[in-house]
């Protein structure tokens, strides 16, 4: 007889499969692994283009397409998972856009010429016919801004919504609102589209269960697919009410929103299914071992970010035995996870104990940890309620939302400002007298520019998101879409939409190499700078003088101050920039995994870093920022360039893989954590890696398929990785050892 | 003001002690282990380390190396410039983490070392000193939470063959120590091939009973990269083997 344990194994085992056969079919892909499954042989989705670009938007356009892209979707059962479903391909596949088409896709004929006039950076899932923005474009261009334009699905739904009405309720209400609001009937059609594709798309699944269960010898196997079978029978149309109901529902709806938009905002996982579980143990229908098989299951099923722990708006502990079963069946899976785990000083210190062995047992990656702290005040300072900033979760790489009320856009805006201090050094490299002042000075000029933009862009997007690409899916989770009969982009309580600054420590370095160098030291000219800026470094002793100048993160550095002074500078500017409707704008430091090719786009820098070599990572210190690397000194450096307001400028440190998973080890990272923490720290992505193994892997991904890493708040399948983005993990991790 | 050489401070030092702690490398050591892993500790004046595989062959030595191929060891410092740079990773520490003092022989730069201890007991710091207890200092002693404490080789000639001194006052000062009733991480690094007696040892240290811990510390050979920089005369020992080390766990111990 086939235990969980057995089943587990078999489970992780066909992931491993799955990430072999997608690396094959999709070629390298620095994203998330998103759950996916590899798609079948006779997989063939057809898209509907409704615009004469040759793209498809709108309710009708998105509307037409997930309903085409959902019944072409095979349903996935295998018999070893309580749960059922999976998603293989996704909408922003067929829109153009380069960043995320797998190279199956690029390989078919229609989608080559189709992706014709498509570019990396302008892709086709913005209508620039309707919505132009050419005015913008030379400065998004000039500063190397991520524009956040059809930057979607980053909020969060509430799921509490979803798991009350269930996919039946979801119908009724939309029919109901639509006689009421009869103007808005283009928007309830959609919405009632997109709920029978998802019911369909359950449906199919029953069909499959319903002809496996009769092949199927083993008992307790037979048994389980009978009760899967009852469970999506149960939740096709009605709310879940048992546990296993709450799973499997969530993993349909993430299936969907996944396809949709590859939202990936989860919930707070052990509030939220915590009713269910102890309604279920009340009647007797449920045992922990089962409960944590069903979560390791609805976590293999796709990474969604889910958070743990933390305090409700009174400041009372949260953690439940559930937060313990979430832990303990994450450890049971063992895969691409992100469960972070909300810190504060109330909150049971046992737990996080358990938390960091986990990180430290597995090297994984996972969990993550934030601080309440930080970001619950930070919040606030935007004029929000202490309840409401508590309920604002981590949810996703390094940003927040409040489920079903805000609309933060965050992780999809962001301003290189390494680019923006070649633009200032161009600039002053015509001026007759040169300084750092100076050189701040036309920084802080055109990074003014380069916000206003960023924010004009922002507000394109906010007002016409809904005609671009509405929300079909989430909206079905969200306050006051489907009661409004409008887009979540149109409904949300609040626009604080977070803004990330990427590159602070090449510009802190660069300035901190100028002051110490040229101006207290003498050691080089202004002008054998700029020849050296311009001719690449040709001469290397000119790029070590700037080079080896006191970094950020060193700890009481000029570069320390540089990054200080930066960060009031970013926040007062952010912060300052008038917008429009109640809308604001939340500075925080974070490059997503751009980093590569944002520094393609930056000249050589004062810093010794040459032209087109990435950019650094996040509000993380440049390589070999201090001779012992030391964690705290990072710690520090990144806890001292916070922005306040809510946003993150996350920690990402590779640890030293010595650390072993016992009372000492645990102790030594909980305290590193809670050091972070009270100074103000936000966000912590920790990678404790087996050197050895990163090395072989390094060499030949293969070797070692199961091999996680957190890239930046998300975790990836090492093997997935390119070439290029392993090296880097590789070499933060040499960094920190 | 009295001031200190030293040679380095590593911060987030995670195997000097128990916790995250801040470990202060001092300048100077009566003894010259052969296999030593810091060997830039040992001389008491500043010195400069050249590395030529990272010289860019620029021909500027005189106007300053940044290339890191010349790099000088020891910086003569005040307690309290040690202290402030200690002081960074206060957020860290909490009960357990601290500052470790080693070296070389940190009680070599007994006035500074004194001074700056007490410093830190003023912050109300953890502390404790990695020494090879060729000197005894009760009163520096008495002020540490603990002592991390070497007994390399068990017979005093062999002691002095690699290391340049006998080891009767290593013993003596051992047992004084335990007296204090401080405890005390007594440590030997496993050398391959030299006849270390470290069952002796072993048996030696049970009958203290502060000794707390008995490590034994597998040689590596990371030393011998400083030693060519130092232009010395490097010697080659093993790396102990698998076998080797497991035939020697039996002897390290935890009491307690």
């Amino acid at each position: 007889m086939l235990t969980y344990a057995d089943r587990l194994k078999a489970m992780r085992e066909t992931k491993i499969r799955h990430t072999l056969e997608k690396k094959k079919q999709n070629g390298y892909t620095d994203l998330d692994d998103f759950g996916t499954v590899p798609i079948t042989e006779d997989y063939e989705m057809e898209p509907w283009y409704n615009s004469s670009n040759g793209s498809f938007y709108g309710y009708e356009g998105m509307c037409e397409n997930f309903c085409r892209i959902m019944d072409a979707h095979p349903p996935y059962v295998d018999p070893m998972e309580m749960l059922c479903g999976r998603w293989r391909d996704m909408l922003v596949n067929y829109r153009g856009d380069l960043h995320y088409m797998p190279d199956w896709l690029k390989k078919k004929p229609k989608t080559r010429e189709f992706m014709k006039t498509a570019t990396n950076q302008w892709s086709k899932r913005w209508d620039e016919q309707r919505f132009p923005y050419d005015d913008l474009k030379p400065l998004q261009e000039k500063y190397n801004i991520t524009t956040g334009i059809d930057g979607d699905a980053h909020f969060a739904c509430d799921y509490s919504i979803g798991f009350a009405l269930g996919f039946g309720g979801m119908l009724e209400k939309i029919r109901k609102y639509r006689e009421i609001n009869r103007d808005r009937k283009a928007f309830y059609d959609a919405e009632e589209r997109t709920v029978l594709a998802i019911i369909r798309f359950i449906d199919r699944h029953i069909e499959k269960i319903k002809e496996m269960i009769p092949q199927e010898e083993r008992p307790e196997i037979k048994e389980n697919l009978e009760r899967m079978l009852k469970t999506c029978e149960a939740v096709r149309y009605d709310p879940p009410r048992t546990f296993q109901e709450a799973c499997q529902w969530t993993a349909f709806f993430n299936c969907a929103s996944r396809i949709y938009t590859r939202d990936g905002a989860g919930f707070q996982m052990d509030r939220l299914l915590y009713p269910y579980y102890e309604n279920d143990v009340e009647n007797g229908a449920i045992d922990d071992e089962t409960v944590k098989f069903l979560i390791a299951n609805l976590l293999l099923i796709d990474p969604h970010y889910y958070q743990i722990s933390g305090v409700d708006e009174n400041d009372k502990d949260m953690t439940n035995h559930l937060s313990y079963l979430i832990l303990e069946a994450a450890d049971s899976i063992n895969i691409a996870c992100n469960l972070t785990v909300r810190v504060h000083e109330n909150c049971d210190r046992a737990f996080l104990k358990k938390a960091v062995y986990y990180l430290l047992k597995n090297k994984n990656g996972w969990p993550r940890f934030c601080n309440d702290k930080a970001l619950a005040e930070g919040y606030m300072r935007n004029g929000v309620d202490r309840k409401t900033a508590r309920e604002r979760i981590a949810v996703g790489c390094n940003w927040m939302c409040v489920p079903g009320r805000e609309f933060p856009m965050n992780d999809t805006v962001k301003i290189n400002i390494a680019k923006v201090l070649d633009v200032a050094l161009s600039e002053m490299k015509e001026e007759k007298e040169k300084s750092t002042h100076r050189l701040f000075e036309l920084y802080e000029a055109h990074l003014k520019k380069a916000i206003d933009v960023t924010a004009r862009g922002i507000n394109l997007h906010l007002d016409h998101a809904w005609e671009v690409t509405p929300e079909l899916v989430m909206n079905l989770m969200m306050k006051n879409t489907i009661e409004q009969g409008k887009d979540a982009s149109q409904a949300a309580e609040f626009y604080t939409v977070g803004v990330d600054g990427a590159g602070l420590a090449v510009v802190a370095d660069s300035f901190g190499a100028l002051q110490t160098r040229v101006e207290t030291e003498k050691v080089l000219s202004w002008e054998q700078v700029y020849e050296a800026l311009d001719n690449n470094f040709q001469d290397e002793r000119t790029r070590l003088i700037l080079n080896s100048s006191p970094k950020y993160c060193h700890g009481g550095t000029v570069s320390d101050a540089w990054a200080r002074k930066l960060t009031e500078s970013w926040v007062k500017l952010v912060r300052t920039q008038e917008m429009p409707a109640g809308r604001q704008l939340l500075p925080g430091w974070f490059s997503w995994s751009r980093t590569i090719e944002y520094g393609s786009k930056v000249g050589a820098t004062p810093n010794g870093r040459r032209a087109g070599e990435p950019i650094s990572h996040g509000a993380n210190p440049n390589p070999h920022f201090r001779g012992d690397g030391a964690p705290t000194a990072q710690s520090n450096g990144i806890a001292s360039v916070q922005c306040g307001y809510g946003n993150t400028a996350p920690l990402q440190i590779e640890f030293d893989p010595k650390v072993a998973a016992d009372d000492n080890g645990v102790e030594i990272i909980e305290n590193f954590i809670l050091g972070h923490f009270r100074q103000g720290g936000t966000l912590i992505n920790i990678n404790i890696l087996d050197g050895e193994k990163l090395m072989e892997a390094n060499k030949d991904p293969e070797l070692y398929p199961d091999l996680v890493v957190r890239v930046t708040g998300f975790t990836a399948y090492f093997a997935s990785l390119s070439p290029q983005f392993r090296q880097l993990v590789v070499d933060r991790f040499l960094e920190g050892v | 003001m009295v001031r200190g050489l030293v040679a380095d401070i590593q911060r987030a030092s995670l195997h000097d002690g128990a916790g995250i702690r801040t470990t202060v490398f001092l300048k100077g050591c009566p003894l010259s282990c052969m296999w030593c892993h810091n060997p830039e500790c040992i001389s008491f004046e500043p010195q400069e380390l050249f590395y030529p595989e990272k010289c860019i062959g620029c021909g500027r030595c005189r106007e300053g190396c940044y290339a890191g191929a010349r790099v000088l060891c020891g910086k003569w410092m005040t307690a309290g410039e040690v202290l402030s740079e200690v002081m960074e990773d206060t957020a860290y520490y909490n009960e357990d983490g601290g500052v470790t003092i080693s070296g070389g022989e940190p009680l070599a730069q007994r006035a500074f070392l004194g001074e700056f201890i007490r410093l830190c007991r003023e912050k109300g710091l953890n502390c404790a000193v990695e020494t090879s207890l060729i000197y005894y200092d009760e009163e520096i002693f008495r002020s540490l939470d603990f002592v991390m404490a070497d007994l390399k080789i068990w017979d005093s000639g062999i002691h002095k063959k690699y290391t340049g001194v006998g080891n009767e006052k290593i013993k003596e000062h051992f047992i004084l120590l335990n007296k204090l009733g401080i405890p005390i991480i007594a440590r030997t690094p496993v050398i391959p091939g030299i006849d270390q007696g470290i069952a002796q040892i072993s048996r030696f240290l049970k009958d203290l009973r502060n000794v707390k811990q008995y490590e034994l510390l597998p040689y590596h050979p990371l030393g011998n990269a400083k030693k060519k920089a130092l232009g010395q005369t490097v010697v080659e020992f093993p790396v102990p083997t698998q076998e080797y080390k497991k035939e020697l766990e039996k002897y390290a111990y935890i009491r307690g």
